[in-house]
């Protein structure tokens, strides 16, 4: 019995990535770096605004602080998107002076810790997606 | 989204100029977002008159043009975020629209782009009213 075969072939249009951030200017300077790295980046502020846009629109990788003010929690919108069959990866932004991680939590997504530091979320989410792929050696 | 965008003109001109796009309905907001980095602008987000301000005075965030809705949650409308743009950021131009009937009298006082623009506007309105002011300012 030969083993089946797999071929994963480069993704041609860059991810979309969903930034779910009350703080405008955080998310305005982290969505600024992942689109200058090629990403297509939404935003939104609150999780009504993350439902409606996952609602509507197929997302690679959900980025979202855990402590949004307004209804619904980062966790809520996080606990919903695990629920789906569709695929997408899941980051959770932790508050700077939050609680400790919760064991749930690292089944949701990989976590991050604010402040933001958008070169080092770009990391992340660049390892998160394998995307931009590697050149070739 | 570029799925939602039809028609696109790009710019031809460069640099390219940054518009900060406040409006409190999420998909009407990512949808002339798109449209508007499609045509070659940088373009920042704000769901309210209180986040755009915040945007508009972070010291490492440049804007030239702000595209806001009249109508929002929060304690200021559109029409507050143009008078105090207007009063602390006068080299930025401001533009609004709305989908409620209003004076075209109080955006004209407001808005060196004339009239409001009335929901709902096609995207590449939104694109020529920014070519105006640009050319208005000297930058075509």
């Amino acid at each position: 019995m030969s083993a089946a075969s797999v071929t994963v072939l480069p993704r041609r249009t860059p991810p979309t990535i969903l930034i779910v951030e009350d703080e405008a200017l955080a998310r305005c300077l982290v969505s600024d770096e992942l689109r200058s790295r090629g990403f297509k980046v939404l935003e939104a502020g609150s999780a009504p605004e993350a439902l409606t846009v996952l609602e509507t629109v197929r997302i690679d990788l959900l980025l979202i602080a855990v402590d949004l003010s307004g209804g619904g929690s980062g966790l809520d919108i996080a606990r919903l998107v695990q629920g789906r069959r569709a695929p997408m990866q899941v980051i959770l932004a932790l508050s700077e002076d939050g609680a400790l991680a919760d064991p749930e939590w690292e089944s949701l997504g990989h976590l991050i810790r604010k402040p933001y530091h958008p070169p080092q979320v770009f990391d992340l989410v660049a390892r998160c997606l394998n995307w931009p792929t590697p050149p070739d050696e | 989204m570029s799925t939602f965008s039809t028609h696109i003109t790009p710019r031809q001109d460069a640099p390219p100029q940054t518009v900060l796009v406040v409006e409190d309905e999420v998909l009407i907001r990512l949808v002339i977002a798109d449209y508007l980095r499609e045509c070659g602008y940088r373009v920042h987000e704000a769901v309210s008159a209180e986040e755009a301000m915040a945007i508009l005075q972070a010291p490492d965030v440049s804007v030239d043009v702000v595209f806001s809705d009249v109508e929002m949650q929060g304690e200021m409308d559109g029409f507050g975020l143009a008078r105090w743009v207007r009063s602390n950021m006068p080299g930025i131009q401001v533009i609004l629209t709305s989908g409620a009937e209003r004076s075209a009298d109080i955006a004209a006082t407001l808005c060196e782009a004339g009239p409001l623009l009335k929901k709902p506007y096609p995207s590449q309105d939104v694109v020529d009213r920014i070519r105006q002011l640009a050319a208005k300012a000297g930058r075509s």
